[in-house]
């Protein structure tokens, strides 16, 4: 189990040409040890600079990443040690497939950390577990698997290291709601059985309500709203305003507030809409 | 009776792979009239892109009836300048906004589609200024297309192919790498190209939100049709659609979901709107049978 937070952390691209951006504006967060963190953004927030700075993939420009209250750059010849511990899963990971075997292509971590051979057996068919792939799928080649397929086996490429902190841009992108609730379930379970924190990048306000304890809203490179899914979705008017909307079933539940039903507020999945419909027709 | 756009029967294609056929469409008729605004639903694997890229000739038919914007595409001889006239007709946009601009500058990436048609300078000049307008990028026209948003780039692409002035526009799960924003662009875009320039539009996507928009919904399993409709009453029956893999939009699924718990409430709500409607309708209703109890 790890804590991670940001000290006043900046990220600038480009610094000191013309093309200077700041995708990051001192940005201070920290995430709840064990718990599942939503980090929400419009495109070019600097959600995906954030996640890149987690594991150490990039430096920041100024201010610190700390994992359980070390900066991870204080000794920068280590840093490849942090991404085991803080695993990255990037968008669209299937491409990122290049051994002969499913099975050989989720072992390429934990032999890369130097474990027995058993370990690394393991690992592999505890992460395969984790989303759900077929444990006949293991000896084939990704070529023969589909492209839902290929994401879980990529996503549990990384869950063999076991990291202590699981961190997905947009894990769910492009697939179909079955494959999307799979692949959301499984790294909830990942999260819940080894007690890591996982973060999960997301476009889809729905998912977050349904999957996320805690959500981080970014906009413009700063943290814009960020707190327990409850506290977040409370400001239904400044997610509008950014542009992000609420989940469909919270827009039912301010439509009728507004028309005079009494409401407990809170409500953005489907069972808490029923919950709370229920009574008044009793 | 509308005039008929895309016209399939008993439409089958099979991917080659190591000497086996895998079959992924299985037998699909229907008829798409022009003018129309159809949603396309499906799993991952159903068939749904195969069909898409069957209508704008880059796949060709195995076997079975596929006749599109009254090119016959079933033919057995298929000359180029079909394919050609085709194209000009459908125009599809893809999932990465990334992949499918091709120039330095937005205007020339719209202008490379009427070029290849040969249509005069002068007028290209005018249906790149009127494409850009139609999707709001005019002030853009000069920039460079990596520095702009998904969103943006996708309303790029869609631009590239209103300068062709196509009767259909296809739609290939385009909002899906976009963030919230970028996808109401998108979709409000191609909304007003169906309404105000009649242009037929085939949306394939796995928001059920965006599927309940649309004036019909098509549901592809396992290579067939397997509902067809209007949204309301595709989204009907949650039950078929979880078993394909799908869904129904948040509201539907409420609304089931009181039924189970034994609440009489009549009709399927798509929206939030109706949803809302369709509640306050029926408590007021309770309310008025306690008073006369």
């Amino acid at each position: 189990m790890a804590t991670l937070s940001l000290e006043n952390v900046s990220y600038v691209y480009g610094q000191r040409t013309p093309f200077e951006i700041k995708a990051l504006d001192n940005v201070s967060l920290s995430v709840r040890e064990g718990t599942v963190t939503g980090i929400i953004g419009h495109t070019g927030s600097g959600k995906s600079t954030l996640v890149q700075l987690l594991n150490g993939l990039e430096k920041p420009t100024s201010g610190k990443v700390m994992l359980d209250g070390v900066d991870i750059w204080e000794k920068p010849r280590e840093i490849g040690k942090i991404r085991f511990r803080v695993g990255l899963v990037m968008q669209y990971p299937e491409y990122q497939l290049f051994e002969e075997t499913i099975r050989a292509d989720i072992a390429f971590g934990p032999r890369n950390m130097g474990l027995s051979k058993e370990e690394i057996d393991h690992r592999v068919s505890e992460a395969a577990g984790f989303v759900g792939l077929d444990p006949l799928l293991l000896d084939k080649s990704p070529f023969d698997l589909s492209g839902g397929q290929k994401r879980r086996a990529a996503i549990a490429g990384v869950m063999a290291m076991r990291p202590e902190v699981l961190v997905l841009d947009e894990p769910a992108a492009g697939l179909d709601p079955r494959g999307r609730d799979t692949i959301l379930k499984g790294v909830r379970t990942y999260g819940r059985e080894t007690g890591s924190t996982v973060i999960i990048v997301s476009h889809s306000m729905e998912d977050m309500a349904t999957y996320c304890d805690d959500i981080i809203v970014m906009a413009k490179g700063r943290v814009c709203l960020s707190g327990t899914r409850d506290e977040v979705f409370a400001n239904a008017k400044t997610l509008t305003e950014v542009g992000l909307g609420v989940p469909q079933i919270t827009q039912l539940a301010l439509l009728l507030e507004e028309r005079g039903v009494a409401l407990p507020g809170g409500i953005y999945t489907v069972e808490a809409a029923v919950a709370a419909l229920k009574p008044l027709f009793q | 009776m509308e005039e008929i756009l895309i016209h399939t029967k008993d439409l089958c294609y099979s991917y080659e792979e190591n000497d086996h056929k895998s079959p992924v469409l299985r037998g699909v008729s229907l008829d798409i009239r022009k003018g129309e605004y159809v949603a396309i639903l499906g799993h991952n694997g159903s068939g749904k892109s195969t069909f898409a890229k069957l209508l704008n000739g880059i796949l060709e038919p195995a076997s079975g009836e596929l006749t599109v914007a009254g090119i016959d595409l079933a033919a057995p001889e298929l000359s180029d300048e079909d394919i050609f006239q085709l194209r000009r007709q459908v125009g599809m946009v893809f999932q990465n906004p990334d992949n499918q601009l091709v120039a330095t500058i937005v205007e020339d990436d719209v202008a490379f589609g009427p070029e290849n048609l040969g249509v005069p300078p002068a007028e290209i000049r005018s249906r790149v200024d009127e494409a850009l307008a139609t999707v709001g990028m005019s002030e853009y026209a000069r920039h460079e297309p990596h520095r702009l948003s998904g969103g943006q780039k996708q309303r790029v692409a869609i631009a590239g192919l209103i300068a062709m002035r196509p009767s259909c526009m296809i739609f290939d799960e385009s909002t899906a790498m976009l963030d919230p924003s970028g996808r109401r662009e998108v979709i409000e875009t191609f909304e007003k190209l169906n309404r105000e320039q009649g242009i037929t539009v085939l949306t394939i996507t796995h928001y059920m939100n965006e599927a309940a928009r649309a004036d019909r919904v098509i549901v592809i399993d396992d290579g067939r049709v397997l509902a067809d409709g209007t949204p309301h009453e595709i989204f009907a029956d949650p039950g078929r659609l979880i078993v394909a893999g799908l869904d129904v939009p948040q509201c539907t699924s409420l609304i089931h979901a009181l039924r189970g718990e034994g609440i009489a409430l009549a009709g399927e709500p798509i929206s939030p709107e109706e949803c809302a409607d369709l509640i306050c309708r029926a408590l007021e209703e309770k309310k008025n049978g306690n008073a006369l109890a």
